[in-house]
């Protein structure tokens, strides 16, 4: 009885939401005679509808109601409650409610922001609810999270306990709310080419949205690339898996897009770009999130089991892409400003980059692609390997790396080389002098490694010194701090990337109890095996202590898993961080009674690594907030 | 044609020409760093011994896994009609088992043997590698 109302009250709110998006997309048809409610209190419903819709699967999922389909495949009763929770995007159809819901979340946020114009406002928000219908009415009809079942099923089937991990839990809504927010930045983008309004004020409005989502979607990548350092146990954290490139390209093409709207807010120029930018940011979003979830990107064979879906996602990235750039190419004179700027300004430096990111982006899509259109043509299945995006991208990364140097030295006028390379000698000096002692000291040979420690060291320098002023007593932080920690945090990234890369050790050992393991200069102490029942799992977990020049630096308990339903292993690795370096450990399911197999991995850098990482998302965090403040100080020069 | 045009004409071919160039480099590095993937029966028919890294899936057949000791294991990869003998050394994934599905990589000897430095684990005990599924289609060995 209950089920069944829930059944009916869910769907009737996603035909509300139906409703009030076909209201609100009628700025569009020029249709202004319906004044009964404001913009942003129809958004409000339109909100509220799909809140509460949620709200619902969330309870059937908490409550354990198998009368409904989605709970019965993707929950089980006895799963921990937090796991209940993120059951209810661990799937596709709860997933897109969630996409759907952070959709109508920005619409309705945007609805109530007062930066632009009520004209500008009006459009912006149809063309978001003209895409919130499309996406509600393919939730109805292809992918309803709330069909219900006739049979009265006892417990669900859902206990895949790998997929029970808190990072798990909270990853797909961050990177959902980065992808989403692109949704926002098209909508505007839309708007300022259908009103010949694409300058400065645009830039204003768009900049805080832009780098709100651009932070959250480089957060929500980093959170992914952690969760498989630390649960696959293979030692690395970027593997050039089709479904890390689906996430890691609208983020390269987004990275460009923050640089040029920040352009576009100073100069007034480079207008078509930045559409074209928004444009491909939005429908590299939805090719990442949809066709990584209908299975496409895995294999070609996968869609076939799935075309309803495939389909609906592939005709509405047609339409968005075929409108839009058609909308782009009857308006973009129209937008276009005469642009005045020196081969020395600043605006040089940022396009070359602009370039580099668009061809790195073509690099991974190229990677990504070729082993689809292999098998779709010539029924040849093939893998591309990591080592041809090193190669591609190592001799591009030199050169981002130099431009992301220079050009923030550079003014937006006409600049100088020899003056800048006259104020940045000491800078040079140090990190030349610095490189060359890590050289020596660790006897390194390789003439690309030590290119890139030296330009991230002199990136990581002169950025910070650009967003602090040293006064005599006190530190001052300048506009554009948010700006000067990214840079500086890419470049410890970078750093730790490559040391990473060159000075990470493994060994695998068939060990015995009581048995001492060396790698490099760790000893590993093998002290003990034992064996656990735990509620719905048994355990073999093995007990190893870490020592360096005779110091006890932590224990390890690598872990084996036994869960009997559905019968899976799966292994816990251990890692002890230290400050420069991460050891870890990760056992194998014992093949015999006397010997274990062990993987001891020595990560350096790790933690540096994710530093680099947070301040990259600290800075995009700052930047967004401290958006109008910046606009109000530079409008006067 | 008036000056703009010829402008803008000029800055789109030579844009058009360094992109070209570009995909280019891109393309051949793409092509000696692909792996190629066979079943046991296209391995033997192509006859793909050397040096070159190749992927091969299948089954793991029962009551083939051997572990000598050191963490080296052999097993045989079977797709129905042929298998292939595989020695690996390392820390087999914990969804590895006899009758299961499996992807290694590594390279094929001239006397018929593989020696595999990967062998490739996903995260689904009921997941099993496409490149397996379209080479048991292929041979009738496939049930759904």
């Amino acid at each position: 009885m209950m089920s069944l109302a829930l059944h009916y009250v869910a769907n009737l709110l996603l035909i509300l939401c139906l409703v009030t998006s076909i209201i609100q997309s009628r700025f569009l048809f020029k249709i202004q005679n319906y004044n009964l409610f404001s913009i942003s209190q129809i958004s409000a419903i339109q909100f509220l509808s799909i809140l509460v819709s949620f709200f619902i699967l969330i309870f059937l999922f908490i409550t354990s109601d198998f009368n409904f389909d989605l709970v019965y495949f993707h929950s089980h009763s006895e799963k921990p409650i937090i796991y209940k929770l993120s059951g209810v995007w661990g799937n596709h159809e709860g997933s897109m409610l969630l996409w759907i819901l952070i959709l109508v979340l920005f619409n309705f946020l945007f609805s109530l922001s007062k930066s632009s114009s009520q004209k500008f406002k009006e459009i912006t928000v149809a063309v978001q609810s003209l895409m919130i219908f499309g996406f509600v009415l393919f939730l109805l009809l292809l992918s309803n999270p709330f069909n219900i079942n006739n049979e009265n099923f006892n417990d669900g089937l859902g206990l895949n306990p790998i997929l029970q991990d808190p990072l798990l839990a909270i990853h797909p809504p961050i990177l959902y709310i980065g992808y989403v927010g692109f949704s926002l930045i098209f909508s505007l983008s839309i708007t300022g080419l259908l009103t010949s309004e694409v300058d400065r004020k645009w830039a204003t409005i768009a900049k805080p949205w832009v780098f709100a989502a651009w932070s959250f979607l480089t957060a929500g990548i980093a959170l992914g690339s952690y969760w498989a350092y630390y649960e696959l146990g293979w030692g690395g954290y970027w593997f050039w898996d089709p479904v890390e490139n689906a996430s890691l390209m609208p983020w390269l093409s987004a990275t460009a897009l923050i640089h040029c709207v920040v352009v576009l807010q100073r100069r007034n120029t480079m207008q078509s770009w930045t559409m074209v930018l928004a444009i491909l940011t939005f429908s590299l979003s939805l090719a990442g999130t949809f066709l990584v979830r209908s299975g496409v990107l895995n294999s070609v064979h996968t869609f076939a089991s799935d075309p309803g879906r495939g389909l609906f996602i592939l005709i509405f990235l047609f339409i968005i892409l075929s409108s839009s750039f058609l909308l782009f190419a009857l308006k973009s004179e129209k937008i276009n400003k005469p642009s005045l700027h020196n081969i020395s300004s600043r605006n040089t430096g940022i396009m070359v980059n602009n370039w580099l990111l668009i061809s790195i982006l073509s690099v991974v899509f190229l990677g990504t692609m070729y082993p689809l259109a292999t098998d779709l043509i010539y029924n040849q299945s093939l893998t591309v390997g990591p080592q041809y995006y090193a190669i591609s991208i190592t001799p591009i990364i030199i050169l981002f790396l130099f431009f992301m140097i220079l050009s923030p030295q550079l003014s937006w006028g006409e600049s100088k080389l020899l003056k800048i390379l006259s104020e940045m000698r000491y800078i040079l000096i140090s990190c030349l002098t610095i490189t060359f002692l890590t050289t020596l000291y660790f006897d390194l040979f390789n003439f690309t490694e030590i290119l890139i420690i030296f330009l991230s060291l002199i990136l990581i320098i002169s950025s910070l010194s650009s967003g602090l002023n040293f006064k005599s007593t006190k530190v001052i932080v300048k506009s554009n701090f948010g700006q000067s920690i990214a840079h500086a945090g890419f470049g410890i990234f970078m750093l730790a990337v490559v040391s990473n890369a060159v000075y990470s050790q493994e060994t695998i050992y068939d060990a015995k109890v009581g048995s001492k393991l060396q790698l490099d200069e760790y000893i590993f102490d093998f002290k003990n095996i034992e064996q656990e029942e735990k509620d719905n799992f048994n355990s073999i977990k093995a007990y190893l202590s870490l020592f360096k020049n005779g110091k006890n630096l932590g224990e390890f308990s690598p872990e084996i898993r036994f869960y009997s339903d559905p019968p899976t292993i799966t292994s816990e690795t251990s890692i002890i961080h230290q400050l420069f370096s991460d050891v870890y450990v990760v056992m194998n399911v014992p093949q015999n009674q006397e010997s274990i197999s062990l993987r001891l991995h020595i990560k350096p850098f790790m933690n540096i690594l994710w530093l680099g990482v947070i301040m990259i998302i600290l800075g995009g965090i700052i930047t967004a907030i401290l958006n109008r403040k910046k606009y109000e100080e530079n409008a006067i020069n | 044609m008036t000056d703009t045009v010829k402008k803008r004409l000029i800055k789109f071919l030579v844009s058009l020409i360094i992109f070209g160039i570009a995909i280019l480099i891109i393309v051949y590095n793409l092509r000696d760093n692909i792996v190629y993937f066979y079943s046991p029966s296209e391995i033997i028919e192509n006859n793909q011994t050397g040096s070159q890294i190749v992927r091969l899936g299948g089954l793991v057949e029962s009551e083939s896994v051997v572990s000598d000791g050191d963490s080296i294991f052999h097993f045989n990869i079977t797709d129905g009609q042929e298998q292939i003998s595989v020695k690996y050394q390392g820390i087999l994934p914990n969804l590895f088992a006899e009758e299961k599905g499996v992807v290694v990589e590594g390279i094929y000897m001239n006397d018929g043997r593989f020696i595999a430095n990967k062998v490739l684990a996903k995260h689904d005990e009921n997941y099993m590698p496409p490149e397996v599924i379209k080479s048991l289609k292929e041979t009738g060995k496939w049930q759904e």
